[in-house]
């Protein structure tokens, strides 16, 4: 029977191809709010754990109420680092000491507020080589590298860093001497990232003591699996307040409080709830006119025998034309967009498969339903009409 | 089989029809009784709203038997459910006043829909059997056009094609040249006659037009919702002498 089907949904559709345009171009706008609305999302949970990723470490320890790589994360004792480390396939491991100063923003001379992360110079502690190799400079007491990705316009300060003239600020009440510059990325939540010794730290800090610590790194010896290690040091370490997770681990635990405790979550999916209503009621418009139209049509082929659910078939037909000819160029687009937002606000923007085949499912989804709407007019096509 | 009984393809006994409800209630139909022949042609005439194209319905079950008995090529209408209904169409092959032909399909595609209806459509012959419907009617060179582009004699000759080609048993048509010139309406009359002639087929047809009797082999003349028994007494061709 399928064989022999006459294609008359596509047909019906196509009759018109500027209203056949229109169609798919409102379903295709549909399907850019959606990517784009989960596009931002993803990328503001990207956002938050780039810095994550600069640290280099196979394993975090964190104070178990740990919220992610920020200053309010809770301290713990060095000494509970170190026991953690004594466990056999650990290579090597740091300390990191987070906290919040107030600066004289170089731009405007304001008072803002700085991160300040204060770690070893004579170990690795960062991924970037680049930073890596910037290390030594901080040995200095009171040097500091500056985020590029702080927010402000900084242009005349970093043209005097690269340029080797080492200006000074004011940091935490004390001067201190800008020896250079690193590149986080744009992250939201922090205005300013400066890295430091611990000595520096310390120094700058005078009401933190030497010992208390808010992240550990540790790096994993070769052919050690990260998370089988995570977990022995775990036990080993027995009930306390700190918890040990993979780096990957503990990214995925930053993303997931990110998307339940903030209403980022909330705010995009109600983006993407009202790009599928737009799209759902503009192919209810498309649909139930063209039922509209083709009444008595319908009526006719009712009265030549066929039955309700062949007419329902050519409605049906429509909605996954409807669905693919949106929804492919609408693909292409966003990754366009993609692109040119990410470029512009110097983030990732990323197209993952498995939105591809989220998104894909939601259009097909709308589409069904708004067909399944628009096909209710079918049944009102009477075959006694039509004589 | 020379003196074998003649077959009845549609018995209506005390047929009855009404449309609206209540204290709007018009009886339409009243005690309708009718058989009519397999293998002939039967016209039925009538006074305008006198209930022609609501007894047509009910015979091609396009519409709800309400009381009494249709039974169309062996099958009960009356409490038939909608897929018998359904079925007892795929039966019949029906031409309309208006041809009712789908403005997005050519006039082959069209045609194509009445074996479509019967699953018959996947076959290897489709195409075949539809062009030799088309060359019978006369439009196998308008195959390919759609319904737009062609004259409204043609139309009509395509929707002739598409009730045909299922080889149905039975054609119903209701004035089906009224909306053509007599010329046209005329030729299109001898088409369907001379095809359902050449199928067996039995054919119910309701006109107006006086000039055309002669295709029939039997006139029912109809009058306020009842068979007039004249009607059913005389056949075709004696009425026409009677009228002349
Ligand atoms: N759907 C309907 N609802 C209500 N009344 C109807 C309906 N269809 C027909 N009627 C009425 O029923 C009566 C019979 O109508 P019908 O169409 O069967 O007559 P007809 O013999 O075919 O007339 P005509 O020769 O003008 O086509 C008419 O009075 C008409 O007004
Ligand atoms: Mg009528």
């Amino acid at each position: 029977m399928l064989s022999g089907r006459t294609p008359l949904g596509w047909l019906q559709l196509t009759h018109s191809t500027s209203r056949f345009v229109v169609a798919s171009a409102g379903v295709g706008f549909a399907v850019m709010l959606v990517f784009m609305q989960l596009g931002f999302m993803n990328m503001l949970f990207d956002a938050t754990v780039t810095i994550h990723k600069k640290f280099f470490a196979d394993l975090v320890v964190m104070s178990g109420s740990a919220k992610g790589i920020v200053p309010d994360s809770g301290s713990f004792s060095r000494r509970r680092l170190v026991q953690a480390a004594g466990v056999d396939g650990v290579a090597g491991f740091a300390e990191v000491y987070i906290g919040t100063l107030s600066w004289t923003k170089p731009s405007d001379g304001t008072v803002g507020q700085i991160v300040v992360f204060g770690v070893p110079t004579d170990q690795r502690v960062f991924n970037d080589p680049d930073l890596d190799a910037k290390m030594p400079s901080l040995r200095v007491l009171n040097s500091f590298l500056v985020d590029e990705g702080s927010r402000g316009d900084f242009t005349t300060f970093f043209g005097k860093i690269k340029a080797g003239d080492q200006p000074t600020v004011k940091l935490g009440g004390q001067t201190a001497t800008a020896v250079g510059t690193f590149k986080f990325g744009a992250s939201f939540g922090t205005e300013a990232i400066a890295i430091v010794s611990t000595e520096t730290f310390l120094h700058l800090v005078p009401t933190r003591p030497a010992g208390v610590i808010n992240m550990g790194l540790i790096t994993v010896s070769p052919g050690v699996d990260a998370q089988g290690l995570a977990d022995t040091i775990t036990a080993v370490m027995g009930p306390t307040e700190v918890k040990v997770w993979t780096m990957s681990g503990f990214i995925g635990l930053t993303r997931d409080i990110l998307r339940v405790e903030s209403p980022i979550a909330i705010v995009f999916s109600f983006g993407v709830i009202v790009g599928l209503f737009v799209g759902a009621v503009i192919v209810v418009q498309i649909l139930s006119s063209d039922v509209q139209d083709h009444l008595s049509e319908y009526a006719t082929f009712k009265a030549i025998g066929f039955s309700n659910r062949f007419l329902l078939g050519i409605v049906l037909e429509q909605s996954a034309i409807l669905t693919l000819a949106g929804y492919f160029p609408a693909l292409l687009i966003s990754l366009g967009l993609y692109r040119v937002v990410g470029a512009a606000v110097s983030m990732s923007m990323s197209m993952t498969f498995d939105r591809i085949a989220l998104v894909f499912g939601l259009t097909a989804v709308m589409c069904a339903v708004a067909g399944s709407i628009a096909m209710r007019r079918i049944y009102s096509a009477d075959p006694a009409e039509v004589f | 089989m020379p003196d074998l009984l003649p077959v009845p393809a549609i018995v209506l006994t005390h047929l009855e029809h009404w449309y609206g409800e209540d204290s709007l209630k018009r009886p339409v139909l009243r005690d309708l009784n009718l058989t009519v022949e397999a293998g002939k042609t039967t016209f039925l005439m009538g006074p305008s709203g006198c209930g022609k194209t609501t007894l047509l319905t009910l015979i091609g079950a396009l519409r709800s038997v309400m009381a009494g008995s249709v039974v169309v090529l062996g099958q009960e209408l009356k409490g038939a459910s909608e897929a018998v209904m359904v079925q007892s169409r795929r039966r019949a092959g029906f031409v309309f006043q208006h041809h009712n032909l789908h403005r997005s399909l050519t006039v082959l595609q069209n045609v194509r829909m009445g074996l479509e209806v019967r699953g018959e459509s996947g076959r290897a012959d489709t195409r075949e059997r539809c062009m030799e419907v088309l060359e019978a009617v006369g439009l196998a060179e308008h195959a390919d056009k759609r319904q737009d582009q062609i004259s409204g004699g043609q139309k009509q000759r395509a929707a002739v094609a598409r009730a045909l080609v299922g080889r149905p048993e039975l054609l119903l048509a209701d004035e089906p040249t009224a909306a053509l010139d007599s010329k046209t309406g005329r030729d299109v009359m001898e088409l369907m006659q001379r095809l359902a002639a050449e199928r067996r087929m039995t054919v119910l047809m309701v006109t107006h037009d006086n000039r055309i009797l002669d295709i029939a082999d039997r006139i029912v003349e109809m009058e306020d919702g009842r068979i007039l028994p004249s009607g059913q007494a005389h056949s075709g061709p004696n009425r026409i002498s009677e009228k002349a």
